[in-house]
């Protein structure tokens, strides 16, 4: 007989909160095989709107994740896409960032208590995600109408200009420059994972605008940098024993097809559509997130609103973070039926040419 | 890519990998809540989820690789390049005509 499990630490499980986990991590997946991360943002919430404690939601996301990131890096590594060296160097600042957020946290729950903390973290990101989300999608439709391959930006042809020892070259990003300007980026990288949980949001941005390297690239690398800090923070909330299992299967069964099929995605599509997905879902994320603000505001007595309006604002900041999610999904899954549909067409005609 | 499966290829496979998934899984669930149990004791069993994701995204991941391949949904292969053959030109000599 199967013994019973904690009900304070583990939720029962019913078929709609296993088909839930299993289609959220599917497009999860899709999302961060194409952009190289940003699909695990509303697992952890997800998963708490299903009743799993706060610590084991983070925790078993984070237990997924790391493998998937695995799966989708040595799927983008047979393209020719990751840069493994990029992905270690800004794995060992972003580890660094990590422990600095995770401080900033700590210090900011004792001062404020949770809702302070909370307020922390919707302020984090909706900031984030409107100034990078706003420059990469504007960079995307200004870019989309050329040849929809990246060209290096003029601050990243500056910083490699800079021959500050000790300089490093990326074999496959084709990049050559100072370790010193991928530190901040890395930093950075860690420090929105421990506080958004979602890293790639600045280390994607950070390596195509500030380093230089192409969009490609820089999304396969991430999922380098998401593996090391995953498997990382994995241990760590393992060892606590706040990992279920069985919410980290089921969402993997998903992931791992999702991730597979995004990363055969990025070699169908052009180069640009990585920008338009990653600034449409940061864009809507934003929106989510600044519904969410009220409500910790009200927490700290800072705004008057009733509970009502809260519950509202709760919920439809929850479905939009879904559509953001869903929409990226319908992009990536739209753009790859029109390749193929294309290359069909071209092979027709080819053959048509032969005969 | 160093070898492209034909469909029929992945289609073997995705069958191997998909019934080692499957036998994973259903011995994971079989006992849900012992196992779910054993993960979560902390210190050392730590090892224990790390562990059955690293084996789950093995064998699960190879089915899905595989599925993908045998629907037709491959990645597109980068455009051949026409390089241009070197042949090697004759030596110019010097020559004495006597």
């Amino acid at each position: 007989m199967d013994l019973a499990l904690d009900s304070l630490k583990f939720i029962d499980l019913t078929t709609s909160s296993i088909i839930f986990l299993f289609i959220v991590g599917f497009i999860g997946g899709l999302v961060s095989g194409f952009i190289g991360s940003g699909g695990a943002f509303v697992l952890t919430p997800g998963m708490m709107s299903l009743g799993v404690p706060g610590t084991v939601a983070v925790a078993s996301n984070m237990c997924h994740k790391f493998p998937k990131a695995l799966v989708g890096a040595i799927k983008r590594f047979r393209y020719g896409q990751v840069d493994i060296k990029l992905g270690l160097v800004m794995a060992a600042s972003a580890g660094i960032g990590v422990q600095v957020g995770i401080k900033i946290q700590n210090m900011i729950l004792a001062a404020w208590g949770q809702a302070g903390s909370n307020l922390y973290v919707s302020v984090s990101f909706v900031a984030v995600l409107v100034i990078v989300g706003s420059y990469v999608f504007y960079d995307a439709m200004k870019s989309r109408n050329g040849s929809g391959k990246d060209e290096t930006p003029a601050l990243a042809l500056k910083l490699q200009k800079i021959n500050l020892w000790p300089m490093i070259h990326f074999k496959t990003a084709n990049v050559r420059i100072s370790l010193w300007f991928t530190i901040p980026v890395g930093f950075a990288t860690g420090m929105l994972a421990a506080t958004i949980a979602v890293g790639g949001f600045i280390g994607v941005p950070g390596m195509i605008y500030v380093m230089g390297v192409g969009g490609l690239v820089s999304s396969a690398s991430e999922l380098v940098i998401a593996f090391a800090m995953g498997l990382g923070g994995t241990i760590n909330w393992a060892m606590h024993g706040m990992v279920d299992i069985r919410l980290t299967l089921i969402i993997l069964a998903g992931s791992l097809l999702g991730v597979q099929l995004g990363a055969i995605g990025t070699t169908l599509v052009r180069e640009v559509m990585i920008k338009i997905v990653m600034g449409s879902i940061m864009l809507i994320v934003a929106v989510s997130r600044a519904l969410a603000m009220p409500k910790y505001l009200a927490q700290l007595g800072l705004m008057d609103i009733s509970p009502d309006a809260v519950a509202i604002m709760d919920k439809t900041s929850f479905v939009i973070m879904c559509a953001a999610l869903a929409l990226g999904a319908v992009i990536i899954l739209g753009a790859m039926f029109k390749a193929r549909k294309a290359m069909a067409r071209q092979a027709a005609q080819e053959a048509y040419g032969q005969a | 890519m160093a070898h492209d499966l034909t469909k029929k290829q992945a289609l073997v496979r995705m069958v191997g990998f998909g019934i080692a998934s499957a036998a994973v899984y259903g011995a994971a669930f079989l006992h849900a809540n012992a196992f779910t149990e054993l993960c979560s004791r902390g210190g050392v069993y730590a090892a224990m989820p790390i562990a059955t994701v690293f084996l789950v995204s093995y064998v699960h991941g190879g089915f899905a690789s595989n599925l993908w391949t045998a629907l037709g949904i491959t990645a597109k292969s980068p455009a051949k390049t026409v390089q241009a053959t070197q042949t090697k030109r004759p030596e110019v000599r010097a020559t004495l005509n006597a």
